[in-house]
């Protein structure tokens, strides 16, 4: 099949999302499912089809995601409805949109911050229990409590732990 | 006019500290939070402003705990009950906002308990966590719901406020995102922005009948 000519082609836009909390890995086929379910469950089949989303590259916590001309705001709604990707806790942020990958390549190069700072110590207590560092950004922190029972992540500043 | 989250459970009701919340907020465009059970105070240019959400109390038990609440200045909010409840619960001073009118009977909200709430200026709260985390028909009956409660907004103009209920800063959302939810059940962005400034209007101290001119 041949390719169409550029006025013929369907008019594409690209958003860029971050990935929350820092460090989360997901699989673009993961996330691409659970953009796709979020789409259908919000609009309907039929408006999902005329969005077409795809998740086209991924960069670190960067996403881009393609959509149709016109349907940025219906997919950023239903972006905004993801709260869990394979059962992780998720978060995506919409950062920008463009109708270039390119664009939103160089976007990620001039906004791009270290994935995570080196800290020392690498544990810390909070609200009287131990806590294993597990990212930290700036004044963000996020750790994890030790052990084998509740090892959920908890999101806190520098303060939090300097005030103990 | 301060755009304000009205409602959110920092650490340790939810996974983050205030102050993680307050820092994310600021990322996300707020001016202010509504934390539940957490001292008022600012954080990184975010206002923290005490939250107290009353439930299952009888309305003799609700008089008495708004009187213990009124020194401090905390945002006093009440869980919606039956269409009774509701009327008294909004006639009692010291109440601020009616809550989870989503999830309450069908006519737990109706014209005359929305002329009470404009003339107490008592907030009715719009919950988006089921939009965010309900699907199917738990999020359809909330759009219905909110729709609903809209009506009644234009009408009687009650003041309205917009609360995450974010346990975590993953379950905050930004106030572009959140326009865009609230577009899902017919506000656009005027009453967005009014519903985000609620919180002011139930703090503000109501204008005299009597006026020096």
């Amino acid at each position: 099949m041949s390719t169409r000519p550029p006025t013929l082609r369907v008019k594409r836009r690209y958003l860029l999302i971050r990935i929350e909390p820092a460090g989360t890995i997901i699989d673009q086929k993961d996330l691409h499912y659970a953009i796709s379910d979020a789409v259908t469950s919000l609009w309907g089949d039929a408006v999902a089809a005329v969005i077409m989303s795809a998740v086209v590259a991924s960069e670190g916590q960067y996403m881009i995601i393609r959509c149709q001309r016109g349907a940025e705001q219906d997919l950023s709604i239903a972006l905004s409805t993801i709260t869990k990707c394979c059962e992780i806790p998720i978060a995506l942020r919409l950062v920008a949109a463009s109708g270039t990958i390119n664009t939103l390549r160089e976007k990620i190069r001039r906004v791009k911050i270290p994935e995570s700072e080196s800290i020392s110590p690498r544990e810390c207590t909070f609200d009287k229990k131990l806590f294993q560092i597990n990212a930290c950004n700036g004044q963000k922190i996020d750790v994890i409590e030790k052990g084998f029972k509740n090892t959920n992540r908890l999101f806190l500043t520098r303060e939090d732990l300097e005030e103990l | 006019m301060k755009i304000t989250d009205a409602c959110v459970y920092p650490y340790p009701r939810g996974d983050s500290s205030v102050r993680r919340m307050a820092l994310d907020a600021k990322a996300l465009g707020f001016d202010r939070l509504v934390a539940a059970d957490t001292p008022s105070g600012e954080f990184y240019g975010i206002e923290i402003v005490t939250g107290t959400l009353i439930r299952d109390t009888p309305i003799r038990d609700l008089i008495n705990q708004i009187k213990r609440q009124r020194n401090n200045a905390a945002v006093v909010s009440v869980q919606a009950g039956d269409n009774g409840y509701n009327r008294s619960a909004i006639s009692v001073k010291g109440v601020h906002i009616l809550r989870g009118l989503h999830s309450a009977d069908k006519n737990a909200f109706d014209h005359i308990t929305a002329k009470i709430a404009a003339d107490n200026r008592v907030a009715i709260d719009l919950d988006l966590s089921p939009l965010l985390f309900g699907r199917g028909f738990t999020r359809q009956r909330a759009l219905l719901r909110y729709r609903d409660i809209l009506v009644l907004e234009r009408r009687y103009e009650f003041p309205l406020t917009l609360s995450s209920y974010a346990r975590s800063i993953l379950d905050m959302r930004a106030v572009r995102e959140i326009t865009g939810l609230c577009s899902l059940f017919g506000m656009d962005t005027p009453d967005v922005e009014m519903a985000f400034s609620g919180v002011d209007i139930i703090t503000s101290l109501p204008d005299s009948a009597v006026r020096v001119i």
